[in-house]
């Protein structure tokens, strides 16, 4: 568990596969491959973890707090015993949204030098 | 499946733990990518997740590796620090022993291995041989091993299987030169033909090396980087500054690169010299010119070629031959009888590949520097088998922490990988603090050597990869048997451990007990090869020469290079002799042609009168050309008639002196005195009448037996003097008079050049180097070895005491006495120590032989040095095992028996 005085901007920026980790989990709790889906789905396959870097960083993450592992499956048909599944910590949501205003600031920034165009 | 299978194998790759957290998760999640990927996208997509997956493979195993070591580390110093004492003693113990090991590696792999730091080294062979050095005036049979100057420019012009060939004066000179018009200097100088720098492909750092078409009197000079540096601060004007070298002003052309110190290992030149130039460097003699008729070359050059691409050193070598033989036939022409034609035709070049240079060190150090090192490693084994102890017993001592991490679900790899990173903790520091320990030692033995080997001081990738094994051996040595303990820790029975040792340990204290026999076992031999060594030594030192060496100064003149006429050398020694006869404190005085323990000798063919040859190897004898007075200012007996003295003129009878060898070999049962020996050389003859036999004495070697030899007068020469040793004989120590002889000499002459003036006992220091080298380490590392074994016995003891107070306590309940308990303890170590001697004695038997020809005057068996060194280690292990004992005879039963 964090200490609760950290401040989450202490972590950032944090790695993109752990950014897409959270986001994935923002919505609901997931299981491992339902995360790497997701992340794949929302960037348009642009973003695909696999196994390695995906479990590495989950195991960064629970020591990290930000997210936990679920003891029992919210999903009764699951019938595969080897799927976890893990559930975004309150930690982890101010992280994540640390992050995501890190980077909004920045494309704010990049905005207004006129790099990119204010409207896409 | 088969696919899955493949992956679960690809797992193997992450750290365990990780593996065991993940791995089914991992899996489940690959099987279902691999079917998602398979439906929508066939092979292609399929194929695409597995280069995925395994690209991603090598980029987060070794993150999760990192962060398991990382982890370990800082677990591993935590607990270092929370035990200062024990990291200091360890990590020290192994900087010694890395230390000495890497110090006498880097030596071994100077003088032995490492390549020269020119261009393909590979490409280079020696024509010449290696270890030889000087220069030899007459014929050599069988293997040549010095070349002369008109032999390397035939060969140079006409050998096709070389890109290119140089040649160079095979000894360093030291020579007073004035640079830039400033007072003399004693630089050290090497000739070398025009061809040496690009033959060896090496570039000037600064202006440019030797030109083929720098016209054969150019007087140019490049000197060394490291000369360049101390003596003109790195400048880049000294281009042109102007050296009076004896006869010529030279000018400097260029500075060598800094890493390059020519071909010789272990000597450093300060200026490079054309060769041409030598009449003018070494004025009064010709050493350029092989003159046919006077039979007698100038071997003086080491020779080498750049192998054409393609041709291999045999071919090189039949090619080469066949141009020196049409050489010595063009030479030796018809002016010889067929007999003697055909053995001084009997020459040949043997060629070797140079890629790691000359050396006359190689021969000299070779043998030492391995047995060396071989000592070194042993007490780096006896230190670590120490360290390993140490651990062991920590391991033990450790084992209640380890139950309860094996009780919170730690697997048992797990701990052994984190005592393995300790120990390799401890071994790293040790080996980073032990590679720069290395550099001090191996100044101080170059020190010890005392300016015998002059070696570049880089650090090579060789050096650096022993080192790097050492410390990895150290770190495996160390946490092995630690780690195997912790194999046999049991979560239950280890969390009851109230830190006093389980059942167990009693089975592991015997293996500490084993280690410390080892060690005993080790310093044994290491204890009696130092022993011997020593005794060698001493025996080197007293060796009786035949005279006594104290109080002698020797001082040598060159009148050939002060450009005396050959008839002129003789009154000028006779006035030296003279005039330093005259110098208060000096009690007599005499000279001879060769000097004592120089390093020149003569020899020819002799023929004896009233003597048979008993065949080839009969027929030669050593001479030396002596001033009046030689033996009686020496101190050297005349066993029969006179010595020569100062009525022995040019004009008279020609008469010599033979020693008792020479007397012995060839008038066995006869009378000498009044026969007649003649000195034969190609052509040459001089008969000499025996006026007397002196007892031997030793004047060129310390070991084997005396040569024989005969002694003529400097005034009835065999060939022209070119110089004169003086042996001083001094009222106090020779120093006293050392400053008044150099001035009765200047006195005389100005110009006349002093190659040598030091007492006699110094230069026979320098001629012992390696029995000093080998006497005083082995003493170093015997003495490091016994007190390591005596501290890793004390160890075992101590801590066998420690773990035993229990049932001591009980002992002395039941009335057990002091006495008794003590005996106890010193019966236990005397078993130790007898399995450590036993087996250290048979270890001696089989090592001491390795050292044999390293002895003198003793045998690899001498009693004297066993039985030193079995009672030398049996009273410091005594001696060890007493605090212990006196410990356990002081245990309070009533303490004792609350201990548990």
């Amino acid at each position: 568990m964090p200490p609760k005085t950290v401040n989450p901007d202490s972590l950032l920026p944090l790695q993109t596969a752990v950014f897409h980790i959270l986001v994935a989990l923002a919505d609901r709790d997931r299981h491992g491959y339902s995360i790497m889906q997701d992340v794949s789905a929302r960037t348009n396959g642009k973003v695909r973890l696999s196994a390695g870097t995906l479990y590495s960083s989950i195991h960064r993450m629970l020591e990290q707090g930000l997210i936990e592992e679920l003891r029992e499956s919210p999903d009764p048909d699951c019938t595969d015993e080897r799927r976890r599944y893990y559930r975004l910590t309150t930690w982890g949501r101010r992280v994540a949204m640390a992050e995501a205003k890190r980077l909004s600031e920045m494309l704010s920034q990049a905005r207004e030098t006129g790099l990119i165009p204010n409207k896409p | 499946m088969l696919s899955l299978r493949f992956y679960r194998t690809l797992l193997f790759c992450y750290p365990a733990p990780f593996r065991h957290e993940y791995g089914a998760a991992m899996c489940s999640a690959f099987s279902e990518q691999l079917t998602e990927a398979r439906r929508s996208g066939g092979w292609r997509a399929e194929t695409a997740v597995w280069i995925e997956t395994i690209f991603d493979l090598f980029l987060i195993a070794p993150q999760e590796h990192y962060q398991v070591i990382r982890q370990d580390l800082r677990y591993a110093i935590r607990t270092l620090m929370a035990q200062p004492g024990f990291a200091a003693v360890a990590i020290l113990s192994l900087a010694l022993g890395i230390g000495a090991n890497t110090a006498i590696f880097s030596l071994l792999n100077s003088v032995l291995m490492s390549a020269l730091p020119v261009r393909n080294p590979q490409e280079l062979v020696l024509l010449t041989n290696p270890s030889s050095s000087g220069v030899a005036q007459g014929s050599q049979t069988n293997e040549r091993s010095l070349l002369t100057y008109t032999e390397f420019l035939q060969l140079r012009d006409e050998a096709a299987v070389f890109s290119s060939m140089m040649a160079c004066q095979s000894q360093l000179d030291r020579i007073e030169a004035r640079v830039d018009g400033g007072p003399l200097e004693e630089i050290r100088t090497r000739m070398v033909s025009a061809e040496y720098f690009t033959t060896l492909g090496v570039p000037a750092a600064l202006g440019r090396t030797f030109a083929a078409d720098d016209g054969p009197t150019a007087p140019n000079a490049v000197i060394s980087y490291a000369y360049w540096q101390r003596r003109f601060g790195r400048s880049a004007t000294i281009l042109g500054t102007k050296v009076a070298i004896r006869k010529q002003v030279f000018s400097i052309i260029g500075v060598a690169p800094p890493a390059f110190f020519g071909e010789t290992v272990g000597q450093r030149p300060d200026f490079w010299l054309p060769l041409t130039q030598q009449p003018a460097i070494l004025p009064g003699r010709d050493w350029l010119h092989d003159k046919p008729g006077d039979m007698e070359k100038t071997m003086w050059l080491h020779v080498m070629g750049r192998l054409k691409p393609g041709v291999t050193i045999d071919k090189a070598q039949a090619a080469a031959n066949v141009i020196f033989q049409q050489g010595l036939a063009a030479y030796y022409g018809s002016a010889l009888t067929p007999e003697a034609r055909k053995e001084f035709l009997n020459q040949r070049l043997l060629l070797r590949p140079a890629a790691t240079g000359v050396s006359q060190l190689r021969g000299q150090f070779a043998e030492p520097l391995t047995m060396l090192l071989a000592a070194a490693g042993l007490v780096l084994l006896i230190a670590a088998a120490n360290l390993c102890n140490l651990q062991l017993a920590r391991a033990t001592s450790r084992t209640r922490e380890f139950a309860v991490r094996l009780a919170l679900g730690a697997g048992r790899g797990r701990l052994t990988r984190q005592l393995l990173t300790e120990s390799m903790l401890i071994a790293v520091l040790g080996g980073i603090a032990g590679f720069a320990a290395a550099w001090v030692i191996r100044a101080a033995l170059l020190r010890l050597a005392s300016g015998a080997i002059d070696l570049p001081g880089a650090p090579d990738a060789r050096v650096l990869a022993f080192a790097f094994a050492l410390t990895l051996a150290a770190g495996l040595i160390l946490g092995l048997l630690p780690s195997l303990r912790t194999g046999s820790i049991h979560a239950a029975t280890g969390l009851k451990e109230q830190g006093r040792g389980l059942a167990g340990s009693v089975a592991w204290q015997r293996v500490g007990k084993l280690v410390v026999v080892g060690q005993l076992a080790l310093s044994l031999p290491l204890l009696i090869g130092a022993g011997l060594l020593v005794q060698t030594l001493r025996n080197i030192r007293n060796v009786d020469l035949g005279f006594a060496r104290e109080q002698l100064l020797i001082v040598e003149v060159d009148a050939e290079t002060a450009a005396y006429e050959p008839a002129r050398r003789l009154p000028l020694f006779e006035r030296l002799l003279d005039r330093i006869r005259a110098v208060p404190g000096v009690r007599s005085a005499t000279y001879s042609n060769n000097g004592l323990f120089s390093g020149s000798d003569s020899g020819d063919e002799v023929i004896v009168e009233g003597y048979t040859r008993k065949g080839n190897g009969d027929r030669g004898s050593r001479y030396n050309h002596i001033g009046p007075n030689y033996f009686s200012t020496l101190g050297i007996p005349l066993l029969l008639g006179r010595e020569i003295n100062s009525k022995d003129l040019p004009s008279g009878t020609k008469v010599c002196v033979i020693n008792e060898a020479f007397a012995k070999r060839f008038f066995a049962g006869r009378n000498p005195i009044g026969m007649h020996l003649t000195q034969a050389y190609a052509n040459q003859r001089n008969t000499f009448e025996i006026i007397g036999v002196a007892r031997n004495s030793r004047g060129n070697n310390l070991r084997g037996e005396v040569e024989h030899r005969y002694y003529v007068p400097a005034a009835q020469p065999v060939f022209p003097l070119q110089e004169a040793s003086f042996a001083v004989r001094t009222l106090a120590e020779p120093s006293s008079v050392f400053a008044n002889v150099r001035r009765v000499i200047i006195a005389e002459d100005p110009n006349l050049p002093i190659t040598v003036s030091r007492p006699l006992a110094d230069i026979i220091d320098d001629r012992i180097v390696q029995e000093r080298l080998l006497a005083q380490l082995s003493i170093a590392f015997g003495v490091v070895a016994l007190l390591l074994s005596a501290i890793g016995l004390y160890g075992v003891l101590a801590y066998g005491v420690a773990r035993r107070t229990n049932e001591i306590g009980i002992r002395k309940a039941l009335g057990a006495q002091h006495r008794e308990i003590i005996t106890m303890i010193l019966r236990e170590t005397g078993l130790l120590i007898a399995a450590g001697l036993i087996t250290g004695g048979a270890l001696a038997a089989l090592g001491m032989r390795l050292i044999q020809s390293r002895l003198y005057g003793l045998q690899p068996t001498d009693p004297l040095a066993y039985a030193a060194a079995i009672l030398l280690l049996i009273a410091v292990a005594l001696f060890a095992a007493g605090l212990p004992a006196f410990r356990a005879s002081r245990v309070d039963p009533l303490v004792a028996l609350r201990y548990d």
